[in-house]
């Protein structure tokens, strides 16, 4: 009865589903592929740019920068960002919304606004084309995220534990380690590896601050694609995507197992 | 004597009372100690710098870099065509991303869930890379030109112009799109869709007067987003788009390049600020921040 309509938005959505898709596989392709990174299809198809990859230095510092950068920024993110958290749901103070649109700042102003600010700003305290730059930058970049989630989560804390805790004897510090911790580890781990992927993801910023001592991984993707015709591009692209492939595959299998039971 | 030392002992107490509601008072400020600190020292100040160095003239402060900016129908024209594409953009987004939202919230089964899974694949993927594919299929010696050549005519110029940029963009931002719809759509009351279906409404009816009503909270949320954001696009852009087709973004991305005038750069950077923060005030004033910012 409903046929004609719902035939059309169907295949309307498959198709704009395959224009989100088809790039991606396509990188897959190239990676592949023998010669010039933008010649489709490629002439031959060898792993060499594979190997190619993990053996130029030029790549595998910057991934290792990347990783660094997004580890210590996110640890950074984390432990600066969850007391305010914590602020906001316990307490009310004058000056709140305030001080809340300022902690959602870094998400509401450009990034190119900011690459400019940090070039400047860094330049002048010495901390341009350093790591350290780099991980303060996207500290600040991520503390919102942290913030979004760690208050979410926040909200559904069932607070009475920490009465009863406290009511047991258990200190301020020792209430936090084995009642608050656990609980909201999940949320942590999640806000944690948010603000881990949005370092990591990070181009413009980085761009215009890490310089070559402390170059990251989108940096490095970044010239190689605009100045030369590199292979590897293709290969840290497939890379990229595989990881995040995987993982979603990982989490709707878990979500399925975690279905199941429901079901019967 | 006695009188006295009751005094003492209520003066004592008094303290300590106001000593504890002190530290009341303080606790969440103690807590927010720490964020406020690096926000101020490491971003605002960073941020007003470019501020004051915008304004900063040979002999004291002027808003003549601003004056000159307006002036200029080069800067003006930057500044249009950013509007301009970003509106684009946002429309290209919308258009593309109600259909995916639309069938993977009404379709919860295999293809609905299948459509979640390639949106969210696409949103975590580093859009360098995205960009970099399309370089690959719009490229001279890329996918669509080889196509062409094996169809028999000489393939036009794509890569390198706005059009290439603009298509690179929805690829990038279609992602927030669908999500942010989807987000709303699923909350829509399936009850309220079959009883329009029970009273005799055509599927496409009950889609154009029940459904679509609903989820324009939806697409508000996701073009906010992404005009937002593709106002102060630079990679994409960079990479895709053309050296005609300058975008503000571009403008302060090549000035730092080249450390030319850092005036001029503040200046931009200052407007493309204001211009942000503007429509989130609209935003917030109609709807109220909090509401983007729950996606």
């Amino acid at each position: 009865m409903f046929n004609g309509s719902g035939t059309l938005s169907r295949s309307l959505a498959v198709l704009v589903a395959l224009f989100i898709l088809i790039p991606m596989l396509l990188v897959a392709v190239m990676s592949f592929g023998q010669g010039s990174s933008l010649r489709f299809p490629p002439q031959a198809y060898t792993l060499e740019s594979y190997a190619a990859y993990f053996k130029s230095r030029s790549w595998t510092i910057p991934t290792l920068n990347s990783f660094v950068i997004g580890a210590l920024s996110a640890i950074l993110a984390l432990a600066v960002t969850t007391p305010a958290a914590f602020a906001f749901t316990l307490y009310d103070f004058r000056g709140k919304r305030l001080i809340r649109l300022l902690v959602m700042m870094p998400l509401m102003v450009p990034f190119i606004v900011m690459a400019l600010a940090y070039f400047f700003f860094f330049g002048q305290i010495g901390l341009l084309n350093t790591m350290a730059g780099v991980i303060i930058a996207h500290a600040c970049l991520a503390i919102p995220i942290v913030f979004l989630i760690q208050s979410a989560s926040l909200k559904g804390f069932d607070w009475t534990l920490v009465r009863a805790s406290q009511a047991c004897g258990a200190g301020a510090f020792t209430t936090f380690r084995r009642i608050c911790l656990p609980i909201l580890r999940p949320s942590f781990l999640v806000a944690g590896l948010f603000a881990f992927i949005s370092s990591f993801d990070e181009t413009v910023v980085a761009l215009f601050i890490s310089g070559r001592a402390a170059s990251t991984l989108p940096r490095r993707m970044f010239e190689s694609v605009r100045q030369e015709s590199d292979p590897i591009v293709a290969v840290v692209s497939t890379l990229l995507f595989g990881a995040v492939a995987a993982v979603a595959l990982v989490v709707a299998l878990r979500q399925r197992r975690a279905a199941r039971p429901a079901n019967r | 004597m006695a009188t006295s030392r009751m005094y003492a002992e209520d003066n004592f107490k008094a303290s300590r009372q106001f000593w504890h509601g002190a530290i009341r008072a303080a606790r969440p400020w103690i807590l927010l100690l720490p964020v406020l600190t690096v926000i101020i020292v490491l971003f605002l100040v960073p941020l007003l710098g470019i501020l004051r160095l915008s304004i900063q003239g040979e002999d004291g402060y002027s808003l003549a870099s601003y004056a000159t900016f307006f002036t200029d129908s080069f800067h003006l024209a930057v500044l249009g065509r950013t509007l301009g594409v970003a509106l684009i953009v946002t429309l290209g987004c919308l258009i593309l991303g109600y259909p995916v939202a639309y069938v993977a919230a009404r379709y919860a089964g295999g293809l609905g869930t299948a459509l979640l899974l390639i949106v969210t694949m696409s949103f975590w993927t580093s859009f360098l890379a995205r960009t970099y594919a399309w370089m690959v299929i719009l490229g001279s010696q890329g996918l669509i030109s080889n196509l062409a050549r094996a169809l028999g005519f000489e393939p036009p110029q794509i890569l390198f112009t706005g059009l290439a940029s603009n298509i690179g963009m929805i690829h990038i931002m279609l992602p927030f799109m669908v999500l942010a719809l989807f987000a709303v759509m699923q909350r829509i009351d399936r009850t309220l869709l079959r009883a329009s279906e029970g009273l005799g409404a055509t599927r496409f009816q009950t889609f154009r007067r029940v459904f679509l009503p609903l989820s324009v909270p939806g697409m508000i949320n996701g073009c906010a987003m992404v005009y937002i954001v593709c106002l102060g696009f630079y990679v994409t852009p960079e990479l895709l788009g053309g050296p005609r087709d300058q975008l503000i973004a571009r403008q302060i991305g090549s000035q730092i390049e080249q450390l030319l005038d850092w005036r001029e750069a503040a200046t931009m950077a200052a407007v493309l600020l204001a211009v942000t923060l503007v429509i989130y005030a609209v935003y917030d004033f109609f709807f109220g921040l909090d509401r983007l910012w729950r996606s």
